[in-house]
Formats: C-alpha cells, structure tokens, sequence
C-alpha cells in the first residue's frame, strides 16, 4: 500500500511531467476505445438493421454488388432499371411469399429549391416491406397519397393530412402518414405508390430493384440458384451477402482504424517511458538512499513499475471519459466519411470493451515501464553517500 | 562487533587507480560512540561504505558479529545492511509526500515486517516529535527532519547506527541538537558511528579516529 503511495506521490513531484505523458496515454486510449466501441455499435447496428427489412434477397439489374448492398440498406439511386417482366417470373415461381418492386429515384422540388428522394414502393406490401415503422397516419390507399420519412416531413414543415405538389412533375400528393424517427436513412425519404413513381419518371414497367420474401427461409438458396438460371441479366443479392459485403468494408476500415490507434500507443508509451527514465535519473540518490535503508532491487523495481502502471491507467481512465464525453462528435464524424453506417447510436458505452481498453493501458504501463525500473533498480546504493 | 581487518578500497576510473583506503584496521565495539573525521578526498565516504555495506572492500576483511561480509553476495549484503546498520544522511532524504510516521516505517516495510506502530510512535517521541507525527517532510524544519531520519535509522534495532555528516546541512544550534540527540541514544544502548568535518563536536565522542590518503592516522 505504501508503495502504491510512494509511485503516486513520485508522480505528483513531476506534475506537468506526469501530465504530458498522460495526455498521450489518454489520447491513444481515447482512439482505441472508440475505435473498438463503434465497431461493436456497428456490427450490432448493421445485424439489427437487417433483420428488420422484411424481405429476404433483392433482384437487381447486374452491376456492382456494393452498390446494391447500399441500395437494399438506404435507398440510393442507381440509374439502371429492371424490367417488371422479371417479377412475373419470379411470382411464377415455387416458394415465392411475394415480390414487390421497388423505384428510387429524385424529383426536383421547385417550391423549396431541393432535390427529394423519392422511394416508390407497393403500399399494400408497406406493412412486410418495413415492418419496423411506426406510422403516424394511415397507409396511403390513394396512388397520390404518401408516406414521409421524420427528417424530410420536419424540413418540409408537413403532417399527415397536408399537401405537397410538384409542378413539373404535375403532381399533388396528400400525406397520409409520416413515419416516427427510425433513426435510419428511411427518415430522409418520400415514400410515395410505386405506380405513381413509375408513372412520373417514365419508367411504366421499371423497377430499382424487386425485393422477394420466400415462403420458407431455409429453401433461400435453392430458389435463388433456380431463379438465376431461368432469368439472365439479372443479380440476385441475399441478406446475408449485403451483411458480408458491408462487414467486408467495415472491417477493412477497423484494420486501418486499429493500425493508428496502435501507433499513438506506441508514440504515446514511449512518452511514458521518456518521463519515467527522467525521473530515475533525477532520483539517483534518493533511489540510492532507499537502497540502503533496505529497498532490495526488487522493491525499487515495483516502485517504479508500479509508477508507471498508475499514470497509463489514469491515463486509461482519463481517455475513456473522454471518449464517451465525445461520443457524438465522433459519431458525426464517423457518419460522414463512412458509406454506410446502420441507425442507432453507435457508440454507447461498453463497459467489457473499457476493460478490455484500460487492460490495455495497463499493458502499455508495464512494458514502458519495465526498463526504466530495471534501469532504477541497478543504482548503486552508494548513490546516497558521495562524499 | 564491527571488524575491518587490513581493508583497502581500490576504484578503477579508466586506466587510472585510485587506492581510496589503504589497509584499514579498525574494530568497533558494541556501545561504542565514533567520530570519523578527515580532509574531503581522506577516503571518509570509501570507510563509509564499507562499514554500512554498501560496498565491499577490494581487498581484507570486513566483518560484522563476526562473520565476513566482504565476499556476501550482493543480495546478503543487503540483508544484513537492513538488518543490521541504520543510516542518517547529510541530506536527511525524507521522502517526499509520505508522512513523518510513514517515511520512519519504511526500512521496516523493507524488511517485509508488519508496521509495529507503537514501536514507530515511541521512537517519534523519543526524537522529539511526538505531535509531528502526520506532518510532511516539507512542513519541517532541517532540524526536524535529521531527527525524523534518525528515527528511521532505528525503526529495524540495528547494531550500529552510521551517520554521514549529520549536522552537515544544520546550522550550529540544530548541530548541537542532533549531536545530544545522538550522545543520548549512546546514552541508551545504540552503537554510533558518526563521519563529520566538525571538530568541536568530534572531539566530543567516546573516540574520534583521524583519517588521511587512505590510512587511519
């Protein structure tokens, strides 16, 4: 206990000292956490998002399969289109529950001088499409009826039961609902019946994509591999690859993410190490001293050991306050240079993972503490008498 | 109780030799009041070191009860240093940030003994700083602090009792403070072996032994 006493008073003489090294500890640890929380917020976030899409694989026109991982998740536009004639084929099918297509497209909107996306899907499949949604209003029965997502209904200032037109489009529509925040990028779109999507962009019998939900989950590959081979032209992307694909890129992200965290601890330890053998070489004779009042080699060891196992914990401690303090800044950020990122919050407070994270620490503490305590260990207990 | 029998002290600084103690006999017995005194570069430090352990001599014997020490392994020397000598420095060397009781309980920490208390609490009273007890090494006086390193000195009952220049840092009243703080534990039992440039108080033990280039004059 005194020895605990002892590192922790040492610390105390070399404040800014100890501080500096401190921050780096912090600041690396800091990185590491969030590193680790957001991609556990992530893959959480990601299995989730998936289980709620209430279809099993999507028909797509071939082309790259990360941009139809990013479609199936939120919508994005790719301006190629399927022929309806595919869903026949599809329906015709054994197995098949339903196929329902789907049309993503922009529409201007002159009044507000912006952009609006526009997601036509079947509103009598709304219910197993996004079964997830809770609707503030009544599906729309009426092919100008519409649903908005929370984010778009709140910048266009609409609830359910106003209009909202697009001239060049010659299009009113009345909203029937407006979904509750999902968090999702479903908040940001115009939901708006399929046909009427079709109708406006010109596309009588083109779809986005065809989403399809199969009567039993587990004959998933065999109809897959049949539709395939009867429908050429088409791709077929199933749940599971989307989830791969976007793992695939998440992960490769943790690699680079977890190189630079690894390399602040590195720059950071060595720090702790600098401040540590600076303080042995001060205390020369007074390591000397306790020395010959009986301190075996030993006893010196764990002091200084022990000194800098204190300051990367704190340090450890300090940078995971900071980290969840920051939470939303690197949240923000996160979501901006990611592609992809699921709804929810990302980076909730783990508390295995700040274990894991002041572990860490503590690991750091004893490997750069070790040779400046071998270091003070070796001073000659003569050190305390030179005459 | 203490034996240096025909002890030199060699150190080796490059190719040079420098020949710090030149055959030493000396025999201290237990009960025994010394005073060390000698020019600086006289070969003070180098008899410290030996007769508190921290070093060993090049050559002769060192020993302490009896046995010799001057071939112990670095580990036994440190027992028998923790066990045996207490050591007052010029500096005080109280550490910083732990308490008067703490900073006399450590050689006993170091022994891996349990911390006796009342044993660490008597001998704060018998220094003289029996309500200083809680009080930091920087809120005392020099004076104040050479007896709390006295105490500390003691905590383990060593056999003999070294002190480097005690009153060297302390100003004359202080001096004469710490030497009847010493003069009383002779008083009471402690063997002391005192190295100082102060004649007058030297002059003042049982014995004073003059020492120069190395010999004893």
């Amino acid at each position: 206990m005194i020895f605990l006493k002892l590192a922790l008073k040492n610390l105390k003489r070399h404040r800014t000292r100890s501080l500096l090294a401190l921050l780096g500890i912090a600041t690396s640890v800091a990185v590491l956490f969030s590193i680790l929380s957001f991609n556990k917020g992530f893959e959480e976030g990601l299995s989730r998002e998936l289980e709620r899409t209430g279809i099993h694989f999507m028909v797509v026109p071939s082309g790259c399969s990360h941009e139809v991982a990013s479609l199936v998740l939120h919508g994005s536009i790719i301006p190629k289109f399927i022929d309806l004639s595919v869903m026949d084929k599809i329906t015709a099918m054994n197995g098949i529950e339903f196929a329902s297509p789907i049309l993503v497209a922009q529409l201007p909107n002159t009044e507000k001088e912006r952009v609006d996306l526009v997601y036509g899907i079947e509103m009598s499949r709304v219910r197993q499409l996004k079964p997830h949604w809770q609707l503030d209003g009544s599906v729309p029965k009426d092919d100008q009826e519409i649903i908005l997502g929370s984010e778009i209904a709140g910048h266009l200032g609409l609830n359910p039961g106003d209009t909202l037109s697009y001239p060049n489009a010659n299009s009113t529509f009345k909203v029937a609902a407006v979904i509750k925040k999902t968090g999702s990028q479903d908040d940001a779109f115009i939901y708006i019946p399929v046909k009427t999507a079709q109708r406006i962009f010109k596309k009588p019998s083109g779809a986005t994509a065809i989403g399809v939900k199969v009567r039993d989950a587990a004959a998933l590959t065999t109809i897959t591999d049949q539709l395939s081979e009867k429908v050429p032209g088409i791709q077929i992307v199933t749940m599971n690859q989307v989830m791969n694909s976007i793992s695939t890129l998440a992960a490769s992200a943790k690699v680079l993410s977890l190189s630079i965290a690894i390399i602040a601890i590195i720059v950071s330890a060595v720090g702790v190490m600098n401040a540590m053998l600076m303080a042995v070489f001060e205390r020369t004779q007074e390591i000397g001293m306790l020395r010959a009042i009986g301190a075996s080699r030993f006893d010196i060891f764990r002091i200084i050991l022990l000194e800098g196992m204190l300051l990367t914990i704190s340090g450890g401690f300090a940078g995971i306050i900071v980290s969840v303090a920051g939470n939303d800044i690197i949240e923000i950020f996160v979501r901006k240079v990611m592609p992809y990122v699921p709804a929810g919050n990302m980076t909730h407070f783990d508390s295995g993972i700040a274990v894991v994270s002041l572990i860490f620490a503590l690991f750091v503490g004893i490997l750069s503490g070790l040779y400046p305590a071998w270091h003070a260990s070796k001073v000659n207990p003569i050190e305390a008498i030179k005459g | 109780m203490i034996e240096l029998i025909a002890a030199e002290k060699i150190y080796r600084r490059g190719s040079e030799e420098l020949h710090a103690l030149k055959g030493i006999d000396l025999d201290i017995g237990k009960g025994e009041f010394i005073s060390i005194v000698g020019p600086s570069g006289a070969g003070k430090s180098s008899l410290l070191h030996i007769l508190g352990c921290l070093d060993k001599p090049t050559k002769g014997t060192m020993k302490v009860d009896g046995v010799n020490v001057a071939h112990l392994s670095e580990k036994k020397l440190d027992e028998v240093r923790r066990k045996k000598i207490g050591f007052v420095f010029q500096q005080f060397y109280l550490m910083p940030g732990l308490s008067v009781f703490e900073n006399v309980s450590l050689p006993m920490i170091f022994n891996k003994q349990n911390t006796d208390k009342k044993k660490i609490a008597e001998l704060i009273r018998m220094v003289g700083l029996k309500d200083r007890s809680d009080h930091l090494p920087n809120q005392l006086s020099g004076g104040e602090m050479q007896r709390v390193a006295i105490a500390r000195a003691l905590v383990n009952n060593p056999e003999i009792v070294l002190a480097d220049e005690p009153t060297g840092n302390l100003d004359s009243e202080n001096s004469q403070k710490i030497f009847e703080l010493l003069k009383s534990l002779h008083g009471i039992g402690y063997t002391i072996v005192m190295v100082t440039h102060n004649k007058d108080l030297a002059s003042r033990a049982d014995k004073c032994i003059s020492i120069k280039d190395g010999r004893i004059l």
